[in-house]
């Protein structure tokens, strides 16, 4: 490494290089995923040819756009080395109360718009408060974010039911037409949540706090001695999981109408699958949102593709599971392939110096 | 002698208690700019709540910390960090999922100008190209193929540590046992950046139990046994021999008589 090193070392390098090469090419999660994307989508048109039609995009895209919110909170939360269980209950808590409110506001007259935004904020505080519940059992009561959420999941879904009964809340016709209506493909819904995406993307990867997410992830002993405050900074990861958890019960609410105890079921396990599907390591510390977002689409692709060749929507969980084994076994390939690079380096790098002058 | 100089730091009569363990005690010596102090002991000597005291982790039951003349009274490692003294645990390390440079601006990150700075956008080509610098300055070249830390290798994350670590001390390093682990050229390696640090101008204080290196790159050995200073001394006083007695006690003990001839 020192820069008086002479031809062996050069040519250590281009070996390496060469093997981390095809190990890129192997392993690239994305590459793979485009590819998978591109299969599953002319296997489903050879089936039912009406599967690229517009309004099959438009409502391929507004799905998408639902679990995309979900993930990407996901994903925040597995790149700081945690896991939430709990976003699944918390669309259906937060869809629930919101539904409540909106009911009420519809019902003393407000004007549409009114009634949807303000909504929205609440989907987002009750959503944040699930959250915050989290955060405080895991920074305060050191309870293993597993734990803590499972907690959440097992609670919030019971309290959906105990809320509602176990029936839809309200009947908001104009939530349906909004959420049908929009530019081209996009439904309104779409474009909003894709735009968040983007941002919550872009902030991930190019800001102090998603900078700090990926350290803590990665090792939080030292993001710690480098003088972060891990504490609030995991905290305020599983608010911002739980507000957009949130969001994506108002989102539920538009597409039904209704507030439904149902909504966001299994849906913290989707989202799990999209961010590891994505290429994020459970473990934390990596992981690219580009990746997250095609996980999320590969999997609304098999959602909606199976229903559209007349497959029994309750085998989706099965197909779910089944790429989650095989993203699992990329990844796995991609560090034992990567174990077999360093292998077959010359001696002479493996050795490197530590850096002399 | 240096004495009339105002040392970068001294600590003078700390006392440590845990419980009924009288971790440290009267513990007082110095350390002047440009000046490498080996800080040498036992297991349980100590060193280990010493650093922990001055980087700021533990509050000293008694004593004082002066830097550069002035009295510090910290409560945390930011304030320490924030005094100028930048310490390397012996086993905080990187963070391996992030780059070079991110790992240098870890905590201190560079942001963008103007509005993207505001909403927290840090610029990260700025942080790269300075940390290779900041690395190169100090002595330590890191391949530029190599993206983030885990492609390293254990010497190299060694030599981004302490460059992290020397690049942010502005008047003290505490380098807790920087060679452990590495292989003999990786270690003389890591001397040689330590000698980089004392020619800028740093206080540096190394802890190792690796008395050859503690005698081949210090200009003065502080040895501790059971919480206390025994020894501070120039390291030219010192053989392997004398030292390692020191360390454990022997030399206080009456030597045996010599058979006469």
């Amino acid at each position: 490494m020192s820069t008086a090193n002479s031809a062996p070392e050069r040519q250590s390098e281009r070996h390496g290089r060469g093997a981390s090469r095809l190990v890129a090419i192997l392993a690239n999660q994305q590459m793979v995923l485009v590819v998978v994307l591109i299969v599953l989508v002319a296997f489903f048109w050879s089936r039912n040819h009406l599967f690229i039609s517009s309004s099959e995009i438009g409502n391929l895209l507004t799905d998408f756009s639902g679990l995309a919110l979900l993930s990407v909170g996901e994903m925040y939360v597995i790149v700081s080395g945690g896991i939430d269980l709990s976003v699944g209950s918390a669309v259906a808590v937060s869809g629930i109360l919101g539904a409540f409110a909106m009911q009420d506001m519809l019902n003393a007259h407000y004007p549409q718009v009114v009634v949807l935004l303000v909504g929205t904020v609440i989907c987002a505080l009750v959503g944040a408060t699930v959250g915050a519940i989290n955060a405080l059992m895991i920074t305060k009561a050191r309870l293993a974010p597993f734990v803590a959420t499972l907690v959440m999941l097992s609670a919030g879904a019971g309290l959906a039911l105990v809320f509602t009964g176990g029936a839809p809340v309200g009947l908001d016709s104009t939530a349906i037409i909004f959420s049908a209506s929009g530019v081209g493909p996009f439904s309104y819904p779409a474009i909003i949540i894709i735009v968040m995406v983007a941002i919550l993307g872009l902030y991930l990867h190019a800001s102090r706090y998603g900078r700090y997410t990926f350290a803590i992830g990665s090792n939080s002993f030292a993001a710690r001695a480098a003088g972060i405050n891990v504490q609030r900074h995991v905290a305020s990861i599983y608010v911002l999981s739980g507000a957009l958890a949130g969001l994506t019960g108002m989102f539920f609410y538009l597409r039904l109408g209704s507030g439904a105890p149902t909504s966001g079921q299994d849906a913290e396990l989707t989202a799990i699958a999209a961010v590891v599907i994505g290429g994020s390591s459970l473990f934390g510390g990596s992981g690219r949102m580009s990746g997250t977002v095609l996980g999320a689409f590969v999997l609304t692709v098999v959602t909606d593709g199976l229903i559209f060749i007349n497959i029994q929507p309750t085998w989706n969980q099965v197909v779910v599971g089944a790429f989650i084994f095989f993203a699992a076994a990329l990844q796995a390939l991609r560090l034992s392939s990567g174990g077999l690079a360093r292998l077959l380096r010359p001696a002479s790098t493996s050795e490197e110096s530590t850096g002399g002058r | 002698m240096a004495d009339e100089r105002v040392p970068a730091l001294e600590v003078r009569g700390i006392n440590k208690y845990y419980g009924g363990v009288h971790a440290l005690s009267d513990v007082s010596f110095r350390a002047y700019a440009g000046e490498i102090v080996g800080l040498v002991g036992d297991n349980g000597a100590g060193k280990s709540t010493l650093i922990k005291v001055i980087s700021g982790a533990h509050e000293p039951d008694t004593g004082e910390i002066y830097v550069d003349g002035q009295r510090h009274h910290w409560r945390s490692p930011l304030e320490a960090i924030e005094a100028g003294i930048e310490t390397l645990y012996q086993d905080s390390g990187l963070a391996p999922d992030l780059t070079i440079g991110s790992n240098v601006f870890l905590g201190r990150e560079k942001m963008r100008r103007g509005l993207l700075g505001r909403l927290g956008f840090v610029d990260q080509r700025a942080m790269e190209r300075e940390a290779l610098e900041d690395l190169k300055k100090v002595g330590i070249s890191v391949p530029l193929s190599k993206r983030t830390v885990a492609e390293l290798s254990g010497g190299q994350r060694q030599a981004v540590a302490i460059g992290r670590a020397i690049s942010w001390a502005r008047k003290v390093i505490l380098l807790d046992e920087p060679t452990n682990n590495l292989g003999a050229r990786q270690a003389i390696e890591v001397l040689d950046v330590m000698r980089s640090a004392r020619e800028q101008g740093l206080a540096v204080i190394f802890i190792s139990h690796t008395l050859p290196h503690v005698l081949e790159v210090t200009d003065r050995i502080v040895v501790m046994r059971l919480g206390r200073v025994v020894r501070d001394a120039p390291t030219s006083g010192f053989t392997a021999e004398n030292l390692l007695a020191t360390i454990t006690g022997l030399d206080e003990l009456r030597p045996p008589p010599t058979p006469t001839a």
